[in-house]
């Protein structure tokens, strides 16, 4: 017993590898085969790779010894670590020479390579072609993936007549190679079974099997294929492909998991799909459709895909590690969709296998760093920015004005990309002499707070004392909110506090002023979300005493004036001089509110009459209307508090603030001088200095400038827009908030991380692709639309290799290359990279045609073969990746129900609109929910229930669990290809759930009105719409049986109304009972074939 | 299960070849309350393996429990995929301690200073700051907004020591204290993250971004099943009182292992498992002659197109057959003797009480289900911490209580590994309001307690200590990942060893920074 326990352990493992060895075969037969020269990327990297890189490959964190062997560049050159020189580890030709091969064939394991702690074995046939490699010259390769595709020439078969396209060459030739036959073509139901599923994820209704075989013409499959292209089911099946790639979901994934208004996202999808859109501009759409500008709504819509990430708005959630997690989720998003690669893995160190440094990653980080959103979702539908989409009436006049907006909006750009030149003339005529400085005459502080980085700041007025301050407490955030340079934030435990400056009497006159960012916080409610900008304030019970300016969140007061509703986004600006607040106090209020995610130049002056009419408030250099609250102040203001960043000396500090040129002046700056210390002050200081002596941000601070304030023509279109979205807004009343991307006006940049730790910040980045694939052109803007113009270009090697791949994968279940989302160097190798690279190039060559693509796949007599599996062929080629014969899976969830509302006629045909709640067992969402969220699940009535599976509400804490079971994934990060197991769960709900129930019972009632009273009539017409068949005879006896035994087994009326009653629709009372129960049960039994189940 | 049904699935065998079934195979947590039907079912399923065992299914050791753990319940894969083998290791890597464990999640952070970690001095200190230099610039969440200072809120619970080993305990648990000589207290738990969704993610998955596998289905996939008819992973969500966060299924989500390590949920509403129960008015011999009819055309399925694939959803069905029995089985605490109902507590016949959850856990422990989490949530006690806490701990402790003396007196605890604790622990100055009766506490991720019992712990010790604020650790700190690599080490599992390759790395539930086990924890 024990002795046949170990030789099936054995036994398992040999198969084992034998399989796992089965997996690379396809392309090693390939090389081996013959005396052609061993192929790298074929043969060799796969080995090093596999074995070596991690501890020799791009990652010079992880590099033992000094070695490197991924590169070509590496190998022959001596190498040098901890100051010991070693020789070169490879002599072209002479393995015997080569330290590589002494380090694998080492007899003593303390010397062999790799070594025992990597737990990896080189067998003695890697070693043997590790050695005939070197002998044959060690000649590395690129990776195959980074070399753009060539259309190369249809390789020769011996059977030229069973191929009718391109790809039949490609695939005949290796069938032939491995001395293989293809199968013969599947008959014609099978054929338009299948195709009718992989176009419209729906089986085909029986008249359109009838009609296909009774067309005898010679295109009869064509014709079914472009009638199924043109379906709008067609664009839905192929959208839920693409919502997993996207990680759409209706939900923000994280804490309170709300609901949030995206679906406008799905729909689009479901649309470019539907109307063929080239792929080129589906994908430029959605990663940068803002900046094209958008001249329709739906290229607003598109630009959701940056936006549908996780969210959460968890109140103690920090800023800066919130906004980096779901920029790295962008960026894992685009590199795994867009280029098959997994950038993620650079995000601590260099990767350890690709080409993709840290610097590469952060790098593309910036690209998708520098939009709007608060990144915190305030627990709300719709977290700005969003595009309200108009209802159908009022679209096309929306978007005629969308469109002539984009032609003001282009002119402006067209400026934008003439400001170098603008700014040089406007400076040779003697612009600048018209800014105006702010005289230094009793500036007692000046914190620029541009040191970027650490606890020590900086006090740069003149005879200042101290000159610096150390920042006490949590240390402050600097990061890449930017307004003149890279900004800091102060964390609620922050403490910037001076004794000595701003200590004023109520008879003293003074101006304090700076660049404020409220908060980008989560919204938590509650009056902490105010508090003090700048204060000199001390506060002792009810009493205050001192001076400050204080950002207002309420939106209401008691009697008492204390503040009662509160406002999370938006906020005034009140000034209090207080002797002895708030009875012996001024306080006036700004009749504006500020929204917090914005900067603002903030500033008050007062004149040291002890009167409300004595202080004046400014916001961006703009006098503002004010309310008086109080101007009851007797007495002396003066106080031993300090003057404080974001606090007073009590509760309320301004959560999370951000500062910049904070200045405090001991008198009364007048209105022009506020004015330009807004906007003139600093940048007449940058243009004291010659332009080539500009930082990167100065230059930015000119720019933005002199756009603000003498590009007039600029000025004009700017009011034009503005023109422009009051109309839009006016059409958007009753319309749908969808979530867009926008870009903000600060420089796109971001840091390098130490480790991918959100406050380690190391070195600076500007957005750039990997250096790896082709350089961004010249010149160019570098921000979203650059990148998606980059993705799209003819040189990038991956974008239609990897999107081709996928398509494949949809209709073959499994990719030319298998790892459909990394096409890296431990990625699998394509099965055919001739094919692959064909059908790149022709993709991209047929201006993205995607139908076009789908109609070449599914049109070839590869895809038109019979799954029938011979013994040879299933040990040959067990998983089908040589395409000897047609492919045969599982279907995916959502086909699974939707052939069963299908079959039983109670598919709803709606398309779009808000998602659908079916059946749901109670207690799912209940079961996860947080107490604080009384989000409950209401199933819909009516046609809610029966439509596509793709329009489920997508709950991402709680997926919908029909789907979820059958590996429909929970939709938080991007997935590029499902899997596909087979659980008893599975069973269970095609079984027992009211989904399919009521389905079969719709099912057995059609059978029972259109087949007539005969037994076989009935299953006949049931086999048609599950199976789009006839059953065989041996068949109709298993269900005859069956039947037998229900009619047994269902006698009592009541039992059987139980069962028929599962579902909302109302049951058919011309049937007796007992017999619709006992013919739902046999539809059931078609609902479960595994032929049903299979595509 | 009814007679007439099993007769049917009896005869249903005959497809399977019988052999001589050993009774000495039974496993020893087979106690006397197991009932005669599920012991005739594991003689079945014994039967099964056997007959599995021709087709490649290894009988044995780990590979056996791997191998099936991949293809029975969790899933059944297509016979033409290569199964996820482990690499050059054979699992365990050394003789296990344990064979199963009960995780027992606290989420939402208890306050270990008002239920473990006694600090007589600060009684003293109410209201006083607490000094800069005990917090250490240490990061606040910004929910401590609207307090200028950090007072100190000492517990107002009552400690005392109990047992030989004088562990001090709070008067919130009075009945764990009566097992803390079989516990092993952990005051030095420490955590990076200081929000619950990072948390409880890093905690439960070893990372704290989401996407990685949970430890369960790293154990499921290391280990793999005992039991062919419930799933080898098992959670359960608990009623609760407090102030909760949301879950996940991702918490219990098997990443980037294959998805038939996920944790399966049962549900205390409903059908325990989706949809098991078949509609009213199909009984289970019609439900039987449906299956036979849908397996006989499958079959014919396979003759035409000799799809492997087909013969695992002819198991597949089987499968979802069998459990519609085992389950029903696993819930009926019908045979569960008054005196074992009494040591739960009243709680135990309320579905969906975490005594309730316990007590199903240790059943689902004796028939083999390799890891169940229980969650009991609502431990986020930032304000009005006294009002919340004391329901939260009465809901827990009896339980926890039960569970180690039920285990214990079925000679199971050697062999089971239990975990109770949550993500992070609470600060011990106030949130919010302060007075001599109600306090809040923030999120602490510096210090916390959990504790450990069974299979290789050693017991009634108390491991690490704080300091006498309880914000620092002065002794023997344990990281989440030095937890984790303990937990596997005392299922048998090097945590170094157990991998699986993912985008080219050789990855682990530890992840890159070293972890340690915890060797003072075991026995």
């Amino acid at each position: 017993m024990l002795l046949l326990g170990v030789a099936v352990i054995l036994g398992f493992s040999s198969r084992a590898s034998s399989e796992q060895k089965s997996k690379q075969k396809p392309t090693q037969t390939a090389s081996d085969r013959g005396s052609e020269k061993l192929s790298f990327n074929e043969t060799i990297q796969p080995i090093l790779s596999e074995n070596c890189y991690a501890c020799h490959g791009p990652d010079p964190g992880a590099r033992k010894a000094g070695m490197r062997l991924d590169r070509g560049d590496f190998p022959f050159l001596p190498h040098e670590k901890d100051g010991e020189k070693s020789g070169p580890a490879i002599v072209r030709g002479e393995p015997d020479k080569s330290p590589l091969i002494w380090k694998i064939e080492a007899k003593n394991p303390k010397d062999r390579m790799p070594p025992p702690e990597a737990h990896k074995t080189l067998s003695a046939e890697q070693i043997s072609l590790l050695r005939r490699w070197i002998k044959e010259g060690a000649v590395y390769e690129e990776h195959w993936a980074f070399i753009a595709p060539t259309k190369v020439a249809l390789p020769e078969v011996k059977e030229k007549q069973w191929v009718r396209n391109a790809i039949d060459s490609f695939i005949l030739a290796r069938i032939e190679k491995e001395g293989l036959n293809h199968s013969h073509e599947a008959d014609r139901r099978t054929l338009i079974r299948r195709v009718t599923y992989d176009l419209t994820g729906l089986p085909p209704k029986p008249a359109d099997v009838d009609s296909f075989l009774a067309d005898s013409s010679p295109d009869a499959y064509e014709k079914a294929v472009d009638r199924l292209l043109a379906s709008a089911h067609y664009g839905e099946h192929r959208a839920h492909y693409w919502l997993d790639y996207a990680r759409f979901g209706d939900t923000t994934g994280l804490h309170q998991d709300n609901y949030r208004s995206v679906w406008p996202y799905r729909d689009y999808v479901i649309r470019a799909y539907n109307l063929n859109k080239p792929f080129d501009q589906f994908v430029v759409e959605q990663l940068a459709g803002d900046l094209l500008p958008a001249e329709n709504v739906d290229q607003l819509v598109a630009t959701a895909f940056n936006r549908i990430h996780i969210t959460t708005n968890e109140g103690g959630a920090i800023p800066e590690e919130l906004q980096f997690n779901l920029v790295k989720d962008r960026v894992e998003t685009f590199s795994t969709v867009f280029l098959g690669m997994t950038m993620g893995c650079a995000v601590c160190h260099d990767h350890k296998f690709d080409p993709i440094t840290q610097k590469d990653f952060y790098q593309m980080s910036a690209f998708f760093n520098n939009t709007a959103d608060k990144f915190a979702d305030d627990a709300i539908a719709a977290p700005a920015p969003f595009v309200t989409v108009p209802v159908a009436e009022k679209l096309a006049a929306y978007n005629a004005i969308l469109s002539e907006r984009a032609g003001v909006e282009r002119k402006l750009i067209a400026r934008q990309n003439l400001v170098d030149e603008n700014i040089r003339a406007w400076i040779t005529s003697g612009g600048p002499n018209e800014l105006h400085r702010v005289s230094p005459e009793k500036l007692v502080a000046w914190f620029p707070l541009d040191e970027g980085k650490g606890t020590e700041v900086h006090n740069r007025a003149a005879n200042a004392s101290p000159e610096s301050y150390q920042i006490a407490g949590v240390a402050p955030h600097w990061d890449e909110k930017t307004k003149f340079w890279p900004s800091v934030r102060f964390s609620t435990g922050t403490f910037l506090a001076s004794p000595s400056v701003g200590d004023f009497e109520s008879t003293d006159s003074f101006t304090v002023a700076g660049w404020f960012q409220a908060r980008q916080l989560p919204q938590n409610g509650g009056v902490s979300e105010t508090g003090a900008l700048l204060s000199r304030m001390r506060i002792d019970g009810e009493k205050r005493n001192g001076w400050d300016m204080y950002w207002d969140g309420a939106t209401s007061y008691d009697k008492e004036k204390k503040p009662q509703k509160v406002d999370g986004d938006t906020g005034t600006i009140d000034v209090h001089l207080a002797n002895a607040g708030p009875k012996n106090e001024v306080l006036v209020r700004t009749k504006q509110r500020l929204g917090r995610a914005d900067w603002y130049h903030i500033a008050f002056t007062y004149d040291g009459s002890g009167h409300a009419s004595g202080i004046h408030i400014y916001v961006d250099g703009k006098p503002q209307e004010l309310e008086v609250v109080t101007d009851a102040l007797t007495g002396s203001i003066r106080t031993d508090a300090p003057l404080q960043f974001g606090k007073r000396t009590d509760a309320e500090p301004l959560r999370e603030a951000r500062y910049q040129d904070i200045r405090v002046y001991a008198r009364a700056l007048d209105a022009a001088e506020v004015d330009a210390l807004a906007n003139e002050d600093v940048v007449k200081g940058i243009l004291g200095r010659a332009p080539e002596r500009w930082s990167e941000d100065e230059r930015k601070a000119v720019e933005d400038l002199y756009r603000l304030r003498f590009d007039r023509e600029a000025g004009t279109l700017r009011t034009q827009l503005a023109e422009f979205d009051a109309k839009l807004k006016e059409l958007e009343t009753g319309g749908t908030p969808s979530l867009i991307s926008r870009e903000r006006a600060t420089l796109p940049r971001s840091h390098t991380l130490d480790r991918g730790v959100y406050s380690a910040l190391k070195e600076r980045v500007a957005p750039d692709v990997p250096q790896v694939l082709p350089p961004l052109p010249n010149g160019v803007r570098r921000d979203r639309l650059a990148l998606a113009q980059w993705l799209v270009s003819p040189g990038n090697p991956l974008l239609a290799r990897v999107t081709v791949n996928r398509m494949w994968q949809e209709l073959f279940g499994t990719g030319i290359v298998e790892t459909a989302g990394d096409f890296g160097v431990v990625g699998a190798r394509p099965a055919n990279r001739r094919l692959l690279d064909w059908l790149a190039t022709d993709f991209r060559e047929s201006g993205w045609d995607v139908k076009r693509m789908y109609k070449l796949l599914v049109m070839s007599a590869t895809y038109r073969q019979s799954t029938h599996v011979t013994p040879e062929l299933l040990e040959k080629d067990p998983q089908n990746r040589l395409l000897a014969r047609g492919p045969r899976y599982r279907m995916d969830a959502e086909m699974i129900r939707d052939t069963a509302l299908a079959a039983g006629g109670i598919l709803s045909e709606r398309m779009g609109g808000p998602s659908s709640k079916p059946y749901q067992p109670a207690g799912i969402w209940e079961a996860v929910n947080a107490s604080f969220v009384s989000d409950r699940y209401v199933q819909d009535h009516g046609d809610g229930v029966y439509r596509r599976s793709l329009y489920t509400y997508w709950k991402r804490t709680a997926p919908p669990p029909l789907l979820e079971t059958f590996n429909a994934p929970d939709r938080s990060a991007c997935l590029v290809r499902r899997e596909r197991t087979n659980t008893p769960l599975q069973a269970l709900i095609v079984l027992n759930s009211p989904d399919f129930l009521e389905a079969a019972r719709h099912l057995a009632e059609h059978a029972w009105h259109e087949a007539g009273p005969e037994e076989d009539a009935r299953l006949q017409f049931m086999a048609a719409r599950v199976l789009s068949r006839p059953l065989q005879n041996r068949e109709l006896d298993v269900f005859h049986n069956a039947l037998s035994v229900f009619r047994a087994h269902i006698q009592t009326e009541d039992g059987a109304r139980t069962l028929v009653t599962v579902g909302d629709s109302p049951v058919d009372a011309t049937i007796p009972p007992q017999e619709l129960a006992q013919w739902t049960l046999v539809a059931s039994q078609f609902l479960n074939l595994d032929e049903a189940l299979t595509k | 299960m009814d007679a007439g049904c099993q007769s049917i699935s009896e005869s249903r065998r005959s497809i399977n070849e019988m052999r001589v079934f050993d009774p000495c195979h039974l496993p020893a947590s087979f106690d006397p309350e197991v009932s005669p039907e599920l012991r005739a079912e594991y003689v079945r399923n014994e039967t099964r393996r056997q007959f599995f065992g021709k087709m490649v299914r290894g009988l044995g050791g780990a590979a056996f429990a791997t191998l099936l753990g991949d293809s029975l319940l969790g899933s059944i894969a297509r016979a033409d995929e290569p199964k996820p083998v482990p690499p050059d290791w054979r699992l365990p890597n050394f003789a296990p301690k344990a064979k199963r464990a009960i995780y027992l999640c606290m989420a939402g952070a208890p306050s270990q200073l008002d239920m473990w970690d006694y600090k007589p001095s600060l009684a003293n200190r109410f209201n006083q700051d607490l000094p800069e230099s005990v917090r250490g610039g240490q990061l606040l969440t910004g929910m401590t907004a609207g307090q200028a200072r950090f007072p100190l809120a000492p517990s107002i619970y009552k400690f005392a020591q109990y047992g030989k080993s004088g562990t001090w305990v709070s008067e919130l648990l009075p009945h764990t204290a009566k097992v803390v000589d079989d516990i092993a207290v952990v005051k030095s738990m420490w955590t990076e993250a200081i929000n619950h969704d990072p948390a409880i993610t890093f905690l439960l998955t070893g990372n704290i971004v989401a996407g990685k596998p949970s430890i369960g289905s790293w154990i499921a996939y290391g280990l793999g099943r005992m039991n062919e008819n419930l799933p080898t992973f098992v959670v359960l969500t608990s009623k609760y009182y407090g102030n909760a966060q949301a879950l996940f299924s991702r918490l219990w989500g098997s990443g980037f292992l294959p998805a038939s390590y996920s944790g399966v949920e049962f549900r205390s509403v409903g059908d325990p498992v989706l949809y098991l129960r078949d509609p009213a008015g199909l009984d289970r011999e019609a439900r039987r002659a449906m299956l036979d009819g849908i397996e006989k055309l499958n079959q014919m399925t396979y003759e035409e197109v000799g799809d492997p694939e087909t013969h695992a959803r002819i198991e597949q069905y089987e499968m979802a057959f069998r459990m519609q029995a085992s389950v029903p089985e696993l819930i009926d605490f019908s045979k569960e003797s008054a005196e074992t109902l009494e040591l739960y507590g009243p709680d135990a016949k309320i579905p969906g009480t975490f005594t309730y959850n316990c007590l199903l856990a240790r059943r689902m422990a004796e028939r083999g289900v390799r890891f169940v989490q229980i969650f009991h949530r609502g431990w986020d006690q930032h304000d009005h911490l006294p009002k919340e806490l004391v329901p939260q701990c009465k809901a827990v402790d009896q339980a926890c209580y039960a569970l180690i003396t039920d285990l214990k007196r079925r000679g199971l605890l050697d062999d089971t590994l239990v975990f109770w604790g949550g993500e992070f622990g609470r600060t011990v100055y106030c949130q919010g309001e302060l007075t001599a009766s109600n306090y809040g506490r923030d999120h602490h991720p510096k210090c916390y307690t959990v504790w450990l019992a069974g299979g290789g712990v050693k017991p009634g010790i108390v491991y690490g200590e704080t300091d006498d604020f309880g914000y620092n650790i002065v002794k023997d700190p344990v990281h989440v990942r030095d937890l984790n690599a303990t937990i596997l080490n005392s299922l048998g599992i090097d945590h170094e060893k157990l991998t699986y390759r993912f985008q080219g790395l050789d990855q682990k539930l530890t992840g890159v920074i070293p972890a340690k086990v915890v060797d003072g924890l075991l026995a």
